[in-house]
């Protein structure tokens, strides 16, 4: 019987684990998508949301979800390395000319925006998260004190005030167009992987994938770009 | 029609190997490609030079052995043909042409355009085939096979195992070959007993040999001279999760 360390170092496997983790987090950008437009209904819808979610199950939950979504990027990140610095090694030496006919630009630059996105998740936690960078933004609802023990950011005014911030938004627009091109040949990849493929549903998932690469890319961009436009304030 | 030909010299497996440029006249455009090739040669072996080499068996398209990249694409221009029947036709006075071979590391160039396919060998051997004890033959039909089943068979089972697959694959992936044959046998009753091992084995050899892993480019399909679909990739990755969760081996 074949040793489970051999099989998961296989490159199919890899894969394998690349698609699970990869709709994992496709999941999450949902749901933190259907979080993030609660700013179109007023800093309180959000401001609550935000508390709500670091405090569900006596501020358990938001760690539960913290983990699995450490580990599903963790693999996902460490497979497509693997895999790439494999996949170059398979071609030593590169052909003088060659001509695409089935691939597209975001199937051969996933590895590329794959490297960005993971850039900008650090950025974007170091924004948001930690306040690490854009401080001057990370507004507290409440001073700081030993008593305040659910002192909670003003999640709306920091959005607000960071995304008045031109520079700040079209990175951030940026990195969705990103996100975009990922999911553009993502949700059909993992499929395929997956094995999920057969004459009904090719069709289904070539036209989900790049969809929801776009409302997802779009419906992130439209929150920096409504505070810019002055419509969100 | 004359044609500027630019083409994969090297001299062996050791050798850095180097594009070279030659002039060919006089070229019909009825001849093959690798007649056209063999005209070379002949101008080449006259003029008392090394001629290219380039494999070649059946020149009726079944047969496999031909392949070589032909201006970025392996067998050329034409969708769903070898390189042998590539016809000169297809090509306009003036052109140039670069010629390459597949370019793999589980490839290694055996001397220009020949390069050594025994990786493809080595994954066959590892499941590509089904176990039956010898004696007499079972009588026809005595199996019944649905007739889609028995078509889905027989497309994976039109793999020539030329390597196209391979040389398309930004990734030198080997997944389409594979998935050919596992496919070709998964589909009918006779491959089952030994499927999850056969889809196991191969798929570790795959990666034993040095071929890349998949990135859904399809490019292999595009390529392939027997059109074989990917489809069959996506059943590979099937049987080998399964057989890595519930196989028995």
């Amino acid at each position: 019987m074949k040793a489970f360390g051999e099989i998961w170092e296989s490159n199919l496997f890899q894969k394998w684990l690349m698609a699970i983790t990869g709709l994992l987090l496709v999941g999450f950008l949902i749901g933190h998508l259907s979080g993030n437009l609660l700013v179109f209904m007023g800093p309180d819808a959000i401001n609550e949301y935000a508390h709500g979610l670091r405090t569900m199950l006596h501020g358990t939950a938001i760690w539960i979800v913290r983990f699995g979504l450490l580990a599903s990027f963790a693999l996902h990140v460490t497979s497509a390395i693997k895999l790439a610095r494999r996949n170059r090694a398979a071609r030593p030496s590169s052909y003088n000319t060659v001509e695409h006919r089935a691939s597209t630009l975001a199937s051969r630059s996933m590895l590329y925006s794959g490297l960005l996105l993971l850039t900008y998740a650090i950025y974007h936690l170091a924004h948001f998260t930690w306040g690490a960078v854009h401080s001057e933004f990370y507004v507290k609802a409440c001073p700081p004190s030993p008593e305040c023990t659910d002192c909670i950011p003003d999640v709306y005014a920091m959005i607000v005030s960071s995304f008045q911030q031109p520079v700040i938004s079209v990175a951030y627009v940026l990195a969705m167009i990103m996100v975009g091109l990922h999911l553009n040949h993502a949700i059909a990849s993992a499929s395929q992987t997956l094995g999920l493929r057969n004459r009904r549903i090719v069709p289904i998932v070539r036209t989900v994938g790049p969809l929801l690469g776009i409302l997802v890319a779009l419906g992130f961009s439209s929150v920096p770009l409504a505070i810019l436009a002055g419509i969100v304030k | 029609m004359n044609l500027r030909l630019h083409i994969w010299r090297q001299s062996g497996p050791q050798d850095t190997g180097m594009l070279k440029t030659y002039d060919v006249a006089n070229v019909s455009e009825h001849m093959s490609f690798l007649e056209m090739l063999d005209v070379l040669n002949e101008d080449l072996i006259a003029k008392g030079e090394l001629p290219v080499a380039f494999d070649h068996d059946c020149r009726e398209g079944i047969c496999g052995t031909c392949g070589m990249v032909i201006n970025g694409r392996p067998h050329g221009p034409l969708a769903r043909t070898t390189a042998c029947q590539l016809h000169m036709r297809t090509f306009k006075d003036g052109d140039e042409i670069y010629i390459e071979p597949w370019r793999a590391r589980a490839f290694p160039v055996v001397r220009d355009l020949v390069v050594d396919r025994g990786s493809f060998d080595r994954i066959i051997q590892k499941g590509g085939f089904v176990s039956v004890n010898t004696g007499n033959a079972q009588d026809g039909n005595t199996l019944p096979i649905p007739k889609l089943d028995a078509d889905r068979a027989m497309d994976a089972a039109a793999c020539i195992g030329c390597g196209a697959c391979v040389a398309a694959c930004p990734n030198a992936s080997a997944m389409l070959f594979t998935a050919a044959k596992i496919g070709h046998l998964g589909s009918v009753p006779q491959g089952q007993a030994e499927r999850s091992t056969r889809a196991m084995n191969m798929v570790l050899q795959m990666d034993a040999e040095g071929f890349g892993a998949c990135t859904n480019h399809y490019e292999c399909e595009a390529a392939c001279p027997k059109g074989i679909s990917a489809d069959f990739i996506a059943q590979m990755n099937k049987d080998f999760v399964s057989s890595a969760f519930g196989g028995r081996d």
